[in-house]
């Protein structure tokens, strides 16, 4: 019986004891306390943007956990953009990939790492490929184009998840249009894409004038005409900005060009 | 009762004036100052955010590492000075339960943070408040509605940041508890807070697993961490949104981190009460 509590009395045993008692009780806690922690942790979670562990894993062991996790977000971010512009200024295109990727989930609420890193995909990475690829001189056009388009796939990528994040904020759905049109040419997605920003809160008047401009360069005149008219009714008159004048002129433009007689011109 | 609850007091009250006279605190206090301050400095590199935001998170960022810092060093250093002076001895000698001890400790802790917290909130709302003075003179179409920055969220910030620092300041006495020396209680309580940091990872991955041993593992380890993303609510605070953090949410999460400081405590007091001093 002696030599029983003797090895009932054992340091490691009773330690082990403890151990498992805390376990225990530390796992008691957490259902003890989930009804309190599970609505607030709800709540937090709703309202906060993700930032997914997998996407940043390149930067683990570079103290960008700790200080993310801890509140450094932002100035994390501003810091990577630092090192995202070495990496173009080297024109390495892996590294300034991953590092778009980076930055834009430290600091989703940025729309300037968005638009920016969107425009290094789809302007600045195809010729340092073209170069590579031995340079546009000798490059065949179908080539040069096939680098293009992928390219700005990966920016419409970029801008379509940055749209989750501000669904409306006209400097997204305008980028997208200004990739078609001075990347690829494709003045009929340009032309969506500037209808659609023009229409959101907040967007400049340009978007409209230009989407009326793309309607004339595909042929569609009678479109951009009484897009214009509609345009200049809503325009408002004070606003320099709104440059009613050009619109006007280029309603007159059209009523030209379409031949309308004068009675009906607006 | 009453009496337990004096000498706790009075533990606590000498705890939080030797904390306040070691350099270590003033010198960690003035570095968070100066950090806050140099915000505006550090605004030369921002590129995404607008200067308030930039320099509100930078605050937030501040008052979480400095404040975490602060609470496993100095409940470190504060429990283990007792036990290496000899004072410890002295106190446990006369009628004071270890428990009334520990609580001591853990008070004069915890009243130490809520100085630090609150002198670097002020000192927050302060550079807030002059540089959004500064650009509704120099921006005023930006500011037609008023001021923009919500004054007492950065206050309602620093107390969730304060609990936390609690439950932080607890699981380091518990830590201690059990471990022989500054260094180790140090490293392991540092351990914890990135683990409680990191904790809603596992509870996410579980969530994903399919069901088996791996789930059950990484849903008892989720189990045995407080969730320490619950305090990091910054981003939510101050600036107007279009739905407040609900005060149900705010009390929820401060009611977590009492419970959770009143647990580790009892769980240091687990350990510490068959200690030999």
């Amino acid at each position: 019986m002696s030599t029983l509590n003797l090895d009932l009395k054992h340091p490691l045993l009773l330690r082990s004891l403890k151990f498992v008692a805390v376990v225990v009780l530390l796992g008691a806690l957490a259902q003890v306390m989930r009804p309190v922690e599970q609505p607030a942790w709800e709540a937090v979670q709703a309202r906060r943007s993700e930032l997914p562990l997998s996407q940043i894993e390149g930067a683990l062991g570079q103290g960008v956990v700790f200080g993310v996790l801890g509140g450094f977000r932002t100035i994390l971010a501003d810091f990577t953009w630092i090192r995202l512009y070495v990496a173009w200024e080297k024109r390495e295109a892996a590294e300034l990939d991953a590092l778009i990727r980076l930055v834009t989930t430290l600091d989703p609420d940025s729309v300037y790492f968005w638009v920016n890193g969107a425009r290094m995909l789809a302007y600045d990475v195809p010729h340092w490929r073209m170069d590579d690829a031995g340079g546009v001189q000798i490059l065949p056009d179908a080539r040069q184009r096939a680098i293009a388009e992928e390219q700005a796939q990966q920016a419409f990528v970029l801008l379509a998840q940055a749209r989750e994040f501000h669904p409306n904020e006209p400097k997204l759905d305008l980028e997208v249009a200004q990739i078609y049109l001075n990347r690829l040419q494709d003045y009929a997605n340009a032309a969506k894409w500037f209808r659609q920003a023009s229409e959101m809160p907040g967007a400049p008047y340009y978007a409209a004038r230009t989407y009326a401009k793309l309607l004339r360069v595909q042929g569609l005149d009678q479109q951009a005409y009484d897009f214009l008219k509609q345009l200049h009714q809503e325009l408002p008159d004070g606003d320099p900005y709104a440059q009613k004048n050009i619109v006007l002129e280029r309603i007159r433009g059209l009523e030209a060009s379409l031949a309308i007689p004068e009675a009906l011109r607006y | 009762m009453i009496d337990s609850f004096q000498r706790m007091r009075w533990i606590a009250a000498n705890t939080f004036l030797e904390a306040v006279r070691q350099k270590f605190f003033n010198a960690v206090l003035l570095l968070s100052v100066a950090l806050v301050v140099g915000s505006v400095f550090f605004q030369q590199f921002d590129f995404g955010s607008s200067e308030l935001k930039f320099i509100s998170d930078f605050g937030f960022g501040a008052v979480f590492l400095f404040g975490s810092i602060l609470s496993i060093v100095l409940s470190t250093q504060l429990f283990f000075n007792e036990l290496d002076n000899r004072t410890a001895l002295t106190l446990l000698a006369k009628p004071i339960h270890k428990l009334e001890f520990l609580a001591g400790k853990f008070f004069g802790a915890y009243a130490l943070m809520f100085c630090f917290t609150f002198s670097l909130s002020l000192v927050l709302a302060g550079l807030l408040f002059w540089r959004e003075t500064v650009l509704m003179g120099q921006l005023a179409e930006g500011f037609d509605r008023g001021r923009l920055i919500r004054y007492g969220d950065v206050f309602v910030f620093g107390f969730i940041q304060w609990i936390k620092f609690g439950v932080i300041a607890a699981m380091t006495l518990f830590v201690g508890s059990f471990a022989q020396t500054n260094l180790f209680t140090i490293v392991v309580s540092f351990f914890g807070l990135v683990i409680c940091q990191l904790q809603y990872i596992a509870r996410d991955a579980y969530l994903g697993m399919a069901a088996g041993a791996g789930r059950w593992l990484v849903q008892g380890l989720s189990w045995l961490f407080p969730n320490f993303q619950l305090f990091n609510i910054g981003d939510q605070l101050v600036y107007p949104v279009e739905e407040p953090l609900a005060l149900v949410t705010l009390g929820l999460i401060t009611a977590y981190g009492l419970v959770y400081s009143v647990a580790f405590v009892l769980l240091a007091q687990l350990n510490f009460r068959s200690r030999e001093l």
